[in-house]
């Protein structure tokens, strides 16, 4: 590829950066949370239920700020210049980017996991390496979803603070942090129908919204693979839900829907279409316009 | 007979109501050493960022080494070197991997360590570019706008920042590159060496080239005398206003 390296050079920058290790430091200790209801639901696998808490809201959160400087940051500071003097068209410039910082944020993450692996070998005993490997790897998906976004932010965005701004008021804190509330008042408002967390309604369309955030279909991936219930919660939150006897506010298909009747469209591979749009669309808007008028 | 390096026609950029760049028309040889002059926010920067597809114009016509930089910017890009104004280097990166990244994207090989050697920056391999001097930096950015011998070099203000040895160091490296057939397309407001350096030179004033040829024929064309300096020749076409304080398109960006 004509923007390897540019990409190599942006790894190198993320990797060498004190953010990236500390993102990796507080996912462990933000992840490593025993509980009896992950031990009885998961057993010795409940070390890869850490991964995907690990995975929620501070990894959204790290990524973001690792990436919404990327282009808008060189602009400012005018180092743009060389990377725009180079035989590489603009496409390429924001393929180098991402798939650079993708790489240098998935090292210090898969580091983290391998540190929450161990803490949970020791703790919990053995686990199938292959369930362990598969969430490593399905959060590497999501790390590189997400730099897609802050990086399509950052191209589009004429100054840092916008960019700024964009990442958290309109990325973070909606699509991450309240996409829950967000997304039920948002049915409630169109369907009339009120949602009650703990008694939610059987609609296709509530869970389908609840999942269409990039947070909300990681999720729904992870327990996909954690085998613990088809939800966008995290998998403590499902194994709650679908104990008897136990009230509790997550939106789970199995305990809302009765066996059989659940619309396909909540199928879990669903959920990486959805990862696959959150990496694709963002991106190619920014494409778009990073491709017209002027870079500088 | 080849491309010219630069034709420029009717070129013309806007920012709002503001005009940065005035119907501008320009040609180097694919030769030549040529000076851009003109005083702080004449355009001199936004033309440069227009034949390097940074900006695109408003309307009128670019050719780079005979291709457009826009439609054809990776074939230009791998022809020219840049060494742009108002840029910032890596901080974490080091010297070598500043021209690492230029040569592994230009797909040639040279050694980074001759480049450094070239413009004067021996000891410094491994170290990063944080702790670089201005002028450091700057020997550094011409050394990233050597590499891969390239048929055009454009040189945004190359004298920022250089003391004595490297201005000398910069005007070496012109005429070397100038011998080994590159154009050379040059801003300067350094005028004392743009006389010791350029072939022709074009002075742009308030977005339009108001003069343009060899010292020798615009010190017949204006009124300054047979043995003017370029500066005279310089302050007699821009109205005397070398050192306007107006708003600048340059800083527009």
């Amino acid at each position: 590829m004509r923007w390897s390296p540019l990409a190599r050079k942006e790894a190198r920058t993320v990797v060498t950066s004190k953010g990236v290790w500390l993102l990796a430091v507080l996912m462990v200790l933000w992840g490593y949370r025993p509980s009896y209801i992950g031990w009885d639901g998961l057993g010795a696998n409940i070390t890869a239920g850490y991964v995907q808490i690990a995975g929620t809201v501070l990894l959204p959160l790290g990524v973001l700020l690792l990436t919404y400087q990327s282009i808008v940051g060189e602009r400012t500071s005018g180092s743009v210049k060389f990377i725009l003097g180079l035989p590489l068209t603009r496409t390429d410039i924001l393929l180098g980017k991402v798939a650079g910082r993708t790489a240098g944020i998935a090292g210090p993450v898969a580091v983290a996991c391998l540190v929450l692996g161990i803490l949970g070998l020791v703790d919990h005993g053995v686990f199938n390496p292959i369930l362990f490997l598969g969430m490593v790897l399905s959060t590497i998906v999501y790390v590189g979803v997400l730099v897609s976004i802050g990086t399509a932010v950052s191209a589009v965005a004429k100054r840092t603070v916008t960019a700024a701004g964009t990442v958290f008021g309109v990325i973070f804190l909606p699509l991450v942090l309240f996409w829950t509330q967000i997304s039920t008042a948002l049915f409630t408002q169109v369907t009339g129908t009120p949602v009650n967390p703990y008694e939610p309604p059987a609609s296709g369309p509530l869970f389908l919204l609840l999942r269409l955030s990039p947070d909300g279909a990681y999720r729904v991936v992870s327990n996909w693979l954690l085998g613990v219930g088809n939800s966008a919660n995290t998998y403590s939150h499902v194994l709650t839900k679908l104990e008897p006897q136990t009230q509790t506010n997550a939106y789970v298909v199995e305990a809302t829907f009765a066996p059989g009747t659940a619309p396909l469209y909540l199928n879990e591979a669903v959920g990486l279409l959805i990862l696959l749009v959150w990496a694709v669309v963002p991106l190619g808007f920014a494409r778009y316009y990073f491709s017209r008028g002027d870079a500088v | 007979m080849s491309d010219p390096a630069i034709l420029i026609e009717g070129l013309t950029k806007q920012y709002g109501s503001t005009t940065a760049v005035d119907d501008l028309t320009l040609t180097v040889a694919s030769d030549e050493i040529y000076g851009f002059l003109g005083p702080n926010g004449a355009g001199k920067s936004t033309t440069i960022g227009m034949l390097m597809d940074y900006i695109r114009p408003t309307t009128g016509s670019i050719s780079v080494l005979g291709q457009d930089p826009q439609r054809d910017v990776i074939d230009v890009h791998s022809r020219v070197g840049i060494l742009p104004d108002r840029y910032s280097l890596y901080d974490r990166l080091s010297a070598r991997q500043h021209l690492e990244l230029v040569i592994d994207t230009k797909r040639v090989s040279e050694s980074p360590a001759a480049l450094l050697d070239r413009v004067g920056l021996n000891d410094v391999d491994g170290q990063s570019v944080g702790t670089f001097s201005q002028g450091m930096e700057q020997r550094l950015a011409l050394a990233m706008a050597l590499v891969g011998d390239p048929d055009l070099l454009v040189l945004d203000e190359p004298f920022t920042g250089l003391d004595p040895h490297g201005v000398r160091t910069v005007r070496e490296i012109v005429h070397e590159e100038n011998d080994r057939g590159a154009a050379v397309f040059f801003s300067s407001h350094v005028l004392g060496q743009v006389e010791l350096v350029c072939d022709r030179i074009g002075i742009l004033h308030e977005g339009r080239r108001v003069v343009e040829g060899t010292i020798d024929s615009l010190r017949a064309e204006t009124p300054v005398g047979s043995d003017a300096t370029v500066e005279e020749i310089f302050v007699a076409v821009t109205g005397g206003s070398g050192q306007s304080d107006e708003p600048s398109s340059e800083t527009t960006q």
